[in-house]
């Protein structure tokens, strides 16, 4: 085999980057960030306290005594709920691509797959961050056993785990196939996390259908909020992508001119 | 792999019909067999691992006294005691499942296996079932011992020998997802820590259903009632739902 041809043949095999998603990703990234100031304005200056209450000092509201400070702390509501779906979401996908992985063992899916579980654990760390706020405020202590909140740790740290085994393998088929393992049995912990709140009837954490479901203004609210975080996801996904796509491409051609 | 094995099984009996001795293809239950019976035969010989997870739970029982040497003993104790006893098989068998995939690396084990041609899922099984019966085996001697330190001074219910439903179903799973999840951890760097870290938290769905229906049999009453079928049927539904991705997924970790 002559010099040319091993050229050719390796550079078929080259790790790509840059498809079309590529192309939306910026005017993603502007709709993300625009979308979720204008749900963040809008919780704050547009959409009524829940139920229509509006207190100054203490009332009882539905057998609750109910404060300012709850009706504001109410407020994270637009953003704890959507990062919490876009983290389902990111994890889903990580899931996906490990499935896809183990029937094509393309390594491409590999990386989809690792890079879905970052972004999954930075939205698994934003929906814990504003829930411990929420749950300060609301239930008054920073950490209770509920069963939603035990099973998103869990979640959590199975994703944690994802990255530390990732870490511990140094054969790339091996890690990837392992990887991808763990990947579908976090997602097995979504449904279940998902669901819990309904299962478990002693379970404290709000359902939106529980309490009455929400108002029209609530709704809008969120959904831009959740379009908004789903936008930014899917950028962050993207912009990541690209550089360790890139980076796994200039390994490949120092590896193959760089002898 | 088993298709290429029965193909060539069958050109060799029609090739030659009367030539002796008749060659057919293992049953998968006779490969489930053999292997099952290779790892009792191979465990049974030293007894290294069953005598470390049982003398480590009567250490683990020893801490957890002296840890609660304080708490007084009485009927709040059997609100503690179930979840205690469900730490202690936790760590027990973590010790097992260590120890139970780390035999098969040694001296090419791992690649005589993979050579034979048989299901990936047969070795699960098998690997999944021996185990189980490890569990199964520290189990009837650490429970009583759990029993007559922690629970022997207090009324426990009489619904306590309901017990043994929540252990089998935990003890399934357990066997089940930790066989896969040793058999990943088997190829990483520092495996003994990476397996408590993935086990833990996997396992935890499992382990909140089986600690909530250990507990509603000792104390009874009104937790008995409420609680008691729902965590049964969702031990047994994370049970069916994990073993089985973890059947399906075997393939893809063992060997590689």
């Amino acid at each position: 085999m002559s010099n040319r041809d091993r050229g050719q043949n390796a550079s078929l095999r080259l790790p790509e980057a840059g498809q079309w998603p590529d192309k939306i990703a910026l005017g993603v990234t502007i709709a993300g960030i625009v979308c979720t100031t204008i749900g963040f304005l809008l919780a704050f200056l547009w959409v009524p306290p829940v139920g229509g209450a509006t207190v100054s000092g203490v009332a009882l509201i539905g057998d609750t005594m109910v404060s300012q400070k709850m009706l504001i702390s109410q407020k994270i509501f637009y953003f704890h709920m959507p990062v919490a779906i876009t983290s389902f979401v990111a994890l889903l996908f990580g899931a996906y691509y490990s499935v896809r992985y183990l029937m094509t063992n393309n390594e491409r899916f590999d990386t989809c797959a690792a890079i879905a579980m970052e972004i999954a654990l930075l939205f698994v760390v934003m929906t814990m961050i504003t829930g411990e706020m929420w749950t300060r405020f609301e239930w008054g202590v920073w950490w209770t056993w509920e069963p939603r909140l035990t099973t998103y740790l869990i979640l959590m740290l199975i994703v944690i785990a994802y990255f530390v085994l990732r870490n511990s393998m140094s054969s790339p088929e091996a890690r990837a196939k392992a990887s991808a393992v763990v990947a579908i049995l976090a997602c097995i912990d979504v449904p279940i996390c998902l669901m819990i709140t309904r299962l478990i009837p002693s379970s404290i954490h709000p359902v939106v259908l529980r309490e009455g479901g929400m108002s029209p203004e609530m709704g809008l609210c969120v959904g831009i909020t959740v379009v908004g975080m789903f936008c930014l996801g899917f950028a962050l996904y993207r912009a990541r992508f690209r550089q360790v796509r890139l980076t796994q491409r200039v390994e490949a051609l120092k590896e193959t001119f760089g002898d | 792999m088993e298709w290429g094995w029965r193909k060539l099984v069958a050109v060799q009996e029609s090739k030659a019909p009367r030539m002796g001795a008749l060659c057919k293809t293992p049953s998968a239950w006779m490969q489930y067999k053999t292997l099952l019976k290779k790892d009792l035969q191979a465990e049974f010989r030293t007894k290294d691992m069953l005598v470390s997870m049982g003398i480590y739970a009567l250490l683990v029982i020893v801490v957890f006294g002296v840890a609660l040497s304080f708490a007084r003993p009485g009927e709040e104790f059997l609100e503690v005691s179930g979840g205690l006893l469900w730490a202690l098989v936790v760590f027990t068998s973590l010790l097992g499942l260590n120890r139970s995939f780390s035999r098969e690396t040694e001296n090419g084990c791992l690649e005589g296996l993979l050579l034979t041609p048989l299901d990936r899922g047969v070795i699960f099984l098998s690997k999944a079932t021996a185990n189980l019966l490890f569990l199964a085996v520290v189990e009837v001697i650490a429970v009583p011992l759990y029993w007559v330190f922690f629970s022997s001074f207090a009324q426990v219910a009489p619904t306590a020998p309901l017990m043994i439903v929540p252990l089998v179903l935990g003890s399934i799973g357990i066997a089940g997802i930790g066989t896969l999840l040793s058999t990943i951890t088997a190829a990483t760097r520092g495996k003994d820590v990476m397996l408590a870290l993935l086990f833990v938290p996997i396992i935890f769905p499992l382990l909140y259903a089986c600690v909530a229906a250990t507990t509603a049999v000792l104390v009874g009453g009104a937790l008995m009632d409420s609680t008691f079928a729902t965590s049964l049927a969702l031990a047994a539904g994370y049970d069916v739902i994990m073993l089985s991705a973890a059947w399906v997924l075997y393939d893809f970790v063992v060997g590689v």
